[in-house]
């Protein structure tokens, strides 16, 4: 008992307390100072037992090393088997890991972004590369048209038709049809393509790689759209262009000492440029580099063209192979490349028209509207529709067996996409 | 090797033996068909001694024609005389022909030579090679040139070793010269051949000179129509994917070069002056013959 008494005396804080043995006694005074009962018991209840369960060897085996392992073990190891501690465990392990994955694959990367674009905008740069894109004194190709502005009488209205009236005029935008006249057709009924109210606008490649070519530039014709050169169409007219040198428009028995016939693409673009007539392939020559749509409320100056542009240079001093075939562009001399060994040529389209031209907004939004520029453009069915602040990318790979589409423009300057689905015409 | 047609027909077409003889290359059945593009016997050939040599004062001139260089205010005339008179040459025999490297950049800035070149490059396609051995080699050209009295006399002589299509023929790299007989400047003319190795492993539309530059069909072809020194030039398809892939990006952005600055006003590359800060412009004056003293240099 004495032992047992001791260690009573050891744990309570209480100094001048006389036992005379009893074990009621300790209660008995709690019940008489309760102020002082609660700083007494300082560890759980448990161990102020005194029956033999403490003391005696027997009842120790159930906990063997709880005497030998120090305090704060016990302590953690009793919190982390609680049930909740577990629950709560999973929940901020979970919060913390998407909280890390969000950081490391959207948050971290749109910022790196953000400071890449805003530094390869920044005037100081130009000054430490030596210069930007679209210095050089443009060369002239004989028979490209470099740019070519849409006769004001065409565009939509400058306000919004009242409510439950219909637009007075409407642009009709197409992506890259590839010779799908078929789906072209459909696409023209699904936007309910009405000849004096509406016009067309090609956004470069009507022709090659799919069906009917000739078809879809007879279309086109038809409806007297406008049209901007793509990739394809610079091809197959420069081709057809070396056919009328060499005499060889319809006698293919020279043909195999002309250069450049090797592969496959050039075969089909030669067989392509002795298939449209004089009147096709003069329309097609007459389709600029650059279509200078005018001035659309909500979009500013409009331009379309096949592959992009380069924001902050003028329209006669952007490269035409660079316009036709654009896909990423070098962030510091800001040059544009045909292949995707870049960042993507909208993004940074967009960031140098938003901070030009948004940070004026509140101010005078009219002037910021003129100001502005969009393009719409094509070419990368690799990206598929591409709808952005300042960029309308409409080649959703219609020849591929993807959707053909249109960028209706209304009154007020109101957009609307439309798409139809299309064969696959590359698969054999 | 040595067919008696073979023969005959070098003596028809009045090809130069001398050019030839004297050389140990052998004269092989390619070299004596017009038509044949392709070397169908397919050996790419044993490489030869060196056909062109430059002259020992500077390896831009022909040592047969000139025995001094230029000075720098007259180079540039002559280089630009010289490109015109090729390019018009080509055009009248029908050959195509079109600009590449350094010439194909300076297009690029203002369709004019580059201020401090002295040397341009131009390419021609293989069956045109063969097509000017059989007919043009050791032609020469005369061409009237405004304020050049008597005019100029050009040559154009084909390397024999042309028939060799092998990189390994490092000496005979250049396989034809444009040569400015009154200087002595001239023109490297290359020849872009199929390059039958990498076709055979599937990549239909390789190309290849003997320089070792590689390129593919899609590049060059379909050529394009411009103007380069004011006459009509065929510019490769991707021009601008040519010059990234040889001189990087910056080549076409950087607007100072080789101690000159492109002026986007005139699109004329003007010399830097050095001390341009403090420097007046000398304006028309006077000329001293006798030298000024240490003192006041």
């Amino acid at each position: 008992m004495a032992s047992t008494h001791h260690h009573y005396q050891h744990d309570t804080e209480n100094l001048d307390y006389s036992s005379d043995g009893s074990d009621d006694v300790p209660f008995l005074q709690n019940a008489l100072n309760p102020s002082r009962r609660v700083k007494r018991y300082t560890r759980p209840l448990i161990d102020y037992v005194r029956n033999e369960w403490q003391s005696n060897t027997k009842y120790s085996g159930s906990s063997p090393d709880r005497s030998d392992t120090p305090g704060w073990v016990q302590m953690v190891l009793s919190i982390i088997t609680a049930p909740r501690f577990r629950r709560y465990a999973i929940i901020y392990t979970t919060l913390f890991m998407s909280c890390l994955l969000g950081w490391e694959f959207v948050l971290s990367p749109r910022l790196q972004e953000h400071t890449e674009l805003t530094k390869s905008l920044d005037p100081k740069l130009e000054e430490k590369v030596g210069g930007w894109y679209g210095t050089n004194a443009l060369p002239s190709f004989e028979r490209v048209i470099q740019l070519k502005k849409l006769d004001a009488s065409l565009l939509p209205a400058k306000e919004a038709p009242e409510s439950g009236k219909e637009s007075t005029r409407r642009l009709v935008v197409v992506g890259d049809v590839h010779g799908c006249s078929t789906e072209l057709e459909r696409l023209l009924e699904e936007v309910t393509f009405n000849e004096q109210t509406d016009h067309l606008i090609f956004a470069g490649d009507l022709i090659n790689k799919g069906p009917d070519s000739p078809g879809v530039v007879d279309l086109a014709r038809k409806y007297s759209a406008s049209c901007v050169r793509g990739n394809h169409e610079d091809r197959v007219l420069l081709v057809r262009q070396e056919l009328a040198e060499m005499d060889a428009m319809t006698d293919t028995s020279g043909d195999e000492f002309m250069d450049g016939l090797s592969t496959s693409r050039a075969q089909k673009d030669l067989r392509l440029a002795r298939n449209l007539t004089d009147e096709q392939a003069d329309w097609l020559d007459a389709c600029p580099v650059i279509l200078n749509v005018g001035h659309i409320p909500t979009m500013g100056q409009v331009a379309v063209v096949h592959g992009g542009l380069v924001p902050g240079v003028d329209f006669d001093k952007q490269d035409p192979f660079s316009v036709m075939n654009m896909l990423s562009i070098d962030l510091d001399t800001h040059l544009p490349s045909s292949t995707r060994d870049g960042k993507k040529w909208t993004k940074f389209f967009n960031k140098h028209q938003s901070l030009n031209y948004k940070s004026s907004k509140h101010a005078d939004a009219q002037a910021t509207e003129t100001q502005a520029t969009t393009v719409i453009y094509g070419h990368d069915s690799k990206t598929s529709l591409n709808i952005k602040t300042y960029t309308k990318g409409l080649d959703s790979g219609c020849v591929k067996g993807g959707k053909l589409t249109a960028l209706v423009i209304t009154d007020g300057g109101e957009q609307k996409v439309i798409q139809v689905r299309c064969n696959n015409y590359l698969e054999k | 090797m040595w067919f008696p047609t073979a023969w005959l027909l070098i003596a028809l077409y009045g090809l130069s033996l001398a050019a030839v003889g004297s050389s140990a290359v052998d004269v092989d059945f390619m070299s004596v068909r017009p038509t044949v593009a392709k070397e169908y016997s397919g050996k790419g050939g044993e490489p030869g001694p060196k056909y062109f040599k430059e002259s020992d004062f500077h390896y831009h001139y022909d040592g047969r024609f000139a025995d001094q260089e230029l000075s720098d205010d007259e180079t540039i005339p002559h280089l630009s005389e010289l490109i015109r008179t090729y390019l018009s040459t080509m055009a009248d025999l029908g050959a195509e022909t079109w600009i590449m490297h350094g010439t194909l950049l300076a297009w690029w800035w203002n369709q004019k030579i580059f201020p401090w070149d002295n040397d341009l490059d131009v390419q021609i396609s293989e069956p045109t090679i063969h097509f000017l051995a059989d007919y043009y080699n050791m032609t020469e050209h005369h061409f009237e040139i405004p304020g050049v009295e008597g005019g100029r006399t050009y040559l154009l002589e084909i390397n024999p070793n042309y028939v060799i299509r092998s990189t390994d023929d490092k000496l005979n790299v250049i396989d034809a010269r444009w040569v400015d007989t009154s200087s002595g400047l001239f023109i490297d003319i290359t020849a872009v051949r199929k390059d039958d190795e990498r076709r055979e492993q599937g990549d239909p539309g390789a190309l290849m000179c003997k320089d070792g530059h590689r390129f593919d069909e899609t590049e060059i072809f379909p050529l394009r129509n411009s103007y380069f020194e004011g006459v009509p030039v065929k510019i490769p398809f991707e021009y601008v994917r040519l010059l990234k892939k040889e001189y990087g990006s910056k080549s076409m952005t950087a607007t100072t070069f080789q101690g000159h600055h492109f002026n986007d006003v005139t699109e004329v590359w003007d010399k830097q002056r050095k001390r341009q800060f403090w420097r007046r412009q000398p304006v028309d004056v006077p000329v001293r013959t006798t030298p000024l003293g240490p003192l006041f240099r």
